[in-house]
């Protein structure tokens, strides 16, 4: 007895389908690694390759926790300010604890204390309004993004926020050091994906958050608490904001209301060009991570040939992101 | 500081007297805080106004910072409509969506004084406090070429594409040619630290050998001098910013070889135009035509005058 | 009705075959709808069924043989072609736009228009012309999806009337509707047959293709088994047909004595604006059947029960005091609900046949990491016991049949291994075949000590399966029927609140 014929779908179509959808975004990666490394013989140096893993990790950070919320059919638009805000606090903490404390471990463990609890705090007030308020996640971190780009220049008096000189040098090493020659944002970065990529893949939370994207009442009904899953992805997606910046700070030592500006738009091209569903219900991390490298190597390639005029980084940086985007949908036309 | 007065038409519209008694309100329309000079200029403009409103009791100011063009011509339209506003004194986010709208304004009588950058038609404003970009790129490509009296490679951060920038980056060019200061690249930064230290990065891969690098402003030059730093090159002699950030300043007065000078471009120049407002609305003095607030180089000889530490800027 | 003189058929499939893939699901099948005649098309699910008619009405091209209409070959290349040419398809599945209004959905593609503006005053009266017609209550002006299952079903068919269809293909057209609403479908179809229209339907009710149809054509396994007059063939000789084999006695009988441990005692259950002070008590083993219109709140209570809404009241299991407040409360406690709506709250349809058997379940595989293996042997060991068939193990729950995809949805529901568990409207939308299994597994699972209850608006289902029946009114209890007092009559009067007719009725 053949099944097949109520749903329609080939499954022959289909696994050839999903072979393009995975091999998409690591085509698009390889093919910039190529050009690249055409254009300029610095590219796949060492220096240059640190450069470029270690200024994706802010975004890649929280593009990691961005999957999540957009798996279970979130989105939060308020990262890019989040940052700047915790930012901003987490430079006024230390700054206001020097005097007391002086320059050492304990002011800088507070300040990671104070960036973590900051992004955890601040991923929780998003998640209570969306879940037990019910309001749009566009809305709410629409408002939130507003409120903490405010809170940030407010903070700063319109300028610009920095670090005391000596409490500078002494977090630095957090940006521009780390272990075998693999600086911290690398590090941090890597296992960030991998605990990302295991969670999604191989726990019930990443099960749950792809159900819960999928059909929320069928999570429901299936004694999944929908609610405090969806507040979950937003605690968390706070909590990776605080962990990018506490990279983030040491590298210039301020924060102003120029701080992360875009980036949300940013880590959500790239979860997309990652191949996770921007209505919800499929994400993978490792897609991700790609698409931060695929983003991060545009602007670095544009930056080491002037075969483009940089008025039009944003056009070719735009081409790729729809192209990529274009290259899975091919592939999952058949059904 | 020096300040060209370039007197217009020595008269002014709104020279007739003032009834002492009537408030006359003064609107401010300026960008938001969105880098570091737009900080400083809403710092002077607050300042500005807090100071004048105790000089004179008659004025009332009403101050609007807006995030993009739009949303200033619907603060402008507010002023006038709901506040009576006899005066605009107002910062363009950008010159050609502004014009109509001030223009409008300018024909019912209002005095308008246009601050930084020109409308797109020349002759609406009753008064222009301008600072001069070409200048400012001008007195930075001769202290370069005064720096580097031999020639040498340096590679160039622009701010966001505007014309303000153009003219700065034209400005400069005209200023180093001939000198045998060789550009090897030139990319934007966007006024912004994060950008320009990427920008930084990235030129440091790209040429293994660099002498000095004009950053044109002090953000960018924080971006720059920390994508050095962290490459631990020693081959840039010094890094060049602008628009005189106290940090800046204060690194200049204190000898630091990597930044021997900066070139202003004062945020303050939004209080020289209020307080100019203020004197042409109160009194008959003639204040009206165009004021150009000239760059200066700023050398650890006189970095003293130029040193403001309680400006966010 | 049957029986006419043979007219040439409007709309024909001459030797059609149809393949996905290397999967051919149908081979070489015949089938001709004439003007003035009601055709039923009935088989098991996955029979090919859905697929003949989406070949009849241009959705699918088929891969070998022709369609005729009015006897000459066409190619519909699209479901828009065949439309303009008067042969439409009712989805089963609605195909309506939920954010637009009844009138915008029926007008949809072919607005009315005066000069440059739509004339909405026409379009509202002429859609409120055929609501009525069809005895469907909603206006023209509501939004769809404020609208309820059945009635949404009849704005498809107004839609298709507005269509002036030649031909009308529906795919299980009274799958969600009350018996008074179908037969106001039935009445309809009447109409339509006696203006020409060619018609053909499914059901899985055989009782209403007795009633209405003039012709059944018999699918099974992707061929046509048989087509004959309707009046040659009876409900058994229909069923055996489909199934390819003799059907027993399609409810099986209970052996054994009824224990008289109470597994669950419900007193003063309150769900607001659906349910009011519901107490019954479900004994261990016992199957419960709960009868009632649809809207009487029986659903909702159950609901209620389990945690998926607010509720009121005394719950008590094994004897214990329990407080529901979330559907993983109950489970912890042994109770789960399986929902009468399998695709939109039952199962993940673009999700895999694991994912989907495991998700109610998931702590079990989590240590903390999914147990990816114990998953696999899970999907093996619930497609063995549950007999679900599928195209692929790796496919989708979408792609399965309605059938086998309810049997997943139990097979789901049981992996959490339930002392108590809730079944609403258990084979709807089924065919025989597959009923006759899940009616099997129920009594296998009361057998095994597992307590049921039944939510069925299938008087006979109702009655053939459960040990005892309560009947819901508005909310309220109305009253129970057990032993030789279980009769239809008995259950639709205390449903409809047509006084007593049983002694064993309770004050609600």
């Amino acid at each position: 007895m053949t099944t097949t014929t109520e749903g329609g779908a080939a499954p022959a179509k289909a696994r050839h389908g999903v072979n393009l959808h995975v091999l998409g975004p690591i085509l698009a990666l390889i093919a910039l690694v190529i050009v690249g490394a055409l254009m300029n013989s610095n590219f796949l140096s060492a220096g240059n390759v640190t450069n470029v893993l270690a200024r994706s990790a802010f975004i890649g950070i929280i593009a990691v926790g961005m999957t999540f919320v957009i798996t279970a059919g979130g989105l939060d638009l308020s990262v890019g300010s989040m940052a700047a805000f915790i930012a901003g606090l987490m430079i006024l903490v230390m700054n206001l604890a020097l005097p007391s404390m002086g320059v050492g471990l304990p002011v800088m463990l507070l300040g990671i204390a104070t960036a973590l609890v900051a992004g955890l705090v601040a991923g929780w007030i998003n998640g209570i309004l969306i879940t037990t308020m019910r309001i749009e996640a566009f809305i709410v971190t629409l408002g939130t993004m507003g409120i903490y780009r405010s809170l940030v220049t407010w903070l700063a008096d319109g300028g610009t926020l920095s670090l005391d000189f000596g409490l500078r040098t002494a977090l630095q090493p957090l940006y521009y050091s780390g272990i075998l020659g693999i600086s911290w944002p690398i590090i941090v970065f890597a296992i960030v994906a991998i605990i990302g990529e295991v969670v999604m893949r191989m726990t019930a939370f990443g099960r749950y958050c792809a159900a819960i994207g999928s059909n929320d009442q069928v999570a429901r009904y299936s004694s999944v608490n929908v609610n405090r899953m969806r507040l979950y992805t937003y605690v968390g997606l706070g909590l990776l904001v605080g962990i990018a910046t506490i990279m983030y700070v040491p590298r210039l030592g301020s924060a102003s209301s120029a701080t992360g500006v875009l980036w949300e738009l940013e880590a959500i091209a790239a979860v997309i060009i990652g191949g996770t569903v921007l209505k919800g219900g499929f994400g993978r991390v490792w897609g991700t991570v790609i698409g931060v490298l695929i983003l991060s190597l545009i602007g670095n390639i544009l930056n080491l040939t002037d075969a483009v005029s940089p008025y039009l980084n944003g056009a070719i940086q735009g081409v790729i992101i729809v192209l990529a985007v274009i290259l899975q949908r091919e592939s999952k036309a058949g059904d | 500081m020096t300040k060209h007065l370039m007197m217009g038409a020595a008269f002014s519209l709104l020279a007739a007297p003032v009834l002492a008694q009537e408030t006359t309100v003064i609107g401010v329309s300026i960008p938001a805080a969105t880098h570091g000079w737009a900080g400083g200029m809403n710092f002077h403009a607050q300042e500005a106004i807090d100071r004048l409103e105790e000089v004179y009791p008659e004025l009332d100011f009403v101050l609007a910072t807006a995030s993009d063009p739009a949303k200033q011509v619907s603060d402008i339209e507010d002023m006038v409509a709901a506040r009576g506003i006899s005066a605009l004194v107002v910062l363009p986010f950008e010159s050609e969506p502004l014009t109509g709208p001030v223009k409008a304004i300018a024909d019912q009588g209002v005095w308008v004084t246009v601050v930084d950058r020109g409308l797109s038609e020349p002759n609406i404003q009753d008064l222009y406090v301008a600072g001069d970009n070409p200048g400012f790129g001008r007195v930075s490509g001769e202290y370069m070429v005064s720096a580097m009296p031999d020639g040498g490679d340096i590679v160039v951060l622009r701010g966001i594409p505007t014309t303000i920038d153009n003219e700065r980056v034209e400005g400069f060019q005209a200023a180093i040619e001939g000198s045998g200061i060789n550009i090897l690249g030139m990319e934007h930064g966007n006024w912004n630290r994060d950008d320009s230290f990427t920008v930084m990065q990235d030129f440091l891969s790209r040429y293994p050998e660099i002498d000095a690098v004009w950053a044109s402003d002090d953000d960018m030059a924080v971006g720059v001098l920390a994508a050095i730093e962290a490459a631990g090159r020693d081959d840039i002699q010094f890094v060049l910013g602008g628009a005189g950030m106290k940090e800046m300043i204060q690194r200049v007065m204190d000898g630091d070889t990597m930044i021997p000078a900066d070139v202003t471009y004062p945020p303050s120049m939004i209080a020289t135009a209020i307080e100019l407002t203020a004197v042409g609305v109160t009194s008959s003095a003639p204040v009206s035509g165009t004021f150009t607030i000239g760059s200066v180089l700023v050398t650890p000889e006189n970095a003293e005058n130029y040193y403001f530490p309680d400006s966010p800027f | 009705m049957a029986s006419q003189t043979i007219s040439q058929p409007r709309l024909a499939l001459r030797s059609v075959d149809r393949s996905f893939g290397p999967v051919q699901v149908l081979h070489g099948i015949d089938i001709d709808l004439r003007p003035g005649e009601v055709h039923a098309l009935i088989g098991e699910n996955g029979a090919g069924k859905s697929t003949a008619m989406k070949i009849m009405t241009g959705y699918l091209a088929p891969t070998g043989g022709t369609v005729e209409l009015d006897g000459k070959p066409v190619r519909f290349g699209s479901s828009e072609t065949a439309e303009a040419q008067g042969v439409v398809l009712i989805h089963q599945e609605f195909n309506l736009a939920e954010q637009l209004t009844v009138e915008e959905n029926v007008f949809l593609g072919r607005e009315l228009r005066r000069g440059l503006f739509l004339d909405k005053a026409a379009m509202r009266r002429k859609t409120a012309g055929w609501l009525s017609e069809l005895r469907c209550r909603v206006a023209p002006t509501d939004r769809v999806s404020d609208i309820s299952n059945p009635d949404k079903q009849l704005v498809e068919i107004a839609k298709a009337l507005g269509r002036d269809a030649k031909v009308i293909v529906m795919d299980e057209p009274t799958a969600v509707l009350t018996n008074s609403e179908a037969e106001a479908l039935f009445e309809q179809i009447d109409r339509l047959r006696s203006e020409g229209a060619a018609i053909l339907f499914t059901s899985h009710k055989l009782d209403e293709v007795k009633r209405i149809s003039d012709r059944i054509t018999v699918m099974r396994d992707g061929v046509v088994v048989t087509t004959k007059p309707t009046s040659e063939m009876s409900e058994d000789q229909m069923a055996e047909a489909m199934v390819g084999r003799e059907l027993k006695d399609l409810y099986p009988v209970r052996r054994g004595a009824l224990s008289e441990t109470p597994a669950l005692q419900v007193e003063g259950l309150t769900v607001p604006g659906h349910a009011e002070d519901v107490s019954f008590t479900l004994r261990q083993g016992e199957i419960l059947g709960i009868a009632g219109l649809i809207g009487s709140g029986r659903t909702e209570a159950m609901e209620g029960l389990v945690g998926l809404r607010r509720h009121t009241g005394r719950v008590r299991i094994g004897g214990q005091d329990a407080t529901i407040r979330t559907p993983k409360e109950a489970q912890e406690l042994g109770l789960v609900y399986l929902t009468e709506d399998r695709k939109s709250r039952g199962l993940v349809l673009n999700m895999g046949l694991r994912e989907n058997l495991t998700l109610t379940s998931l702590r079990q595989f989590a240590k903390p990491l999914l147990d990816r293996r114990a998953e696999e042997e899970a999907l093996t060991k619930a497609i063995r016991d549950f007999d679900i068939r599928t195209p692929a193990r790796d496919t989708l729950a979408k792609n399965l049949s309605g059938g086998n995809q309810q049997k997943l949805l139990i097979a789901k529901t049981m992996l959490a291994e339930p002392k108590i568990v809730i079944i609403d409207e258990p084979t709807r939308g089924i065919d025989i075949g597959t009923k006759q299994q899940i009616y099997d597994f129920i009594h296998r699972l009361a057998a095994e000590g597992t307590s049921v209850i039944v939510i069925s608006s299938e008087l006979p289902e109702v009655i053939g399966l459960s040990d005892r029946v309560l009947v819901m009114r508005r909310g309220r209890m109305a009253g129970e029927v057990a032993g030789a007092d279980k009769t239809e009559d008995a259950i639709v009067r205390l449903a409809m609140g047509l006084g007593a007719a049983s002694r064993e009725e309770e004050p609600a």
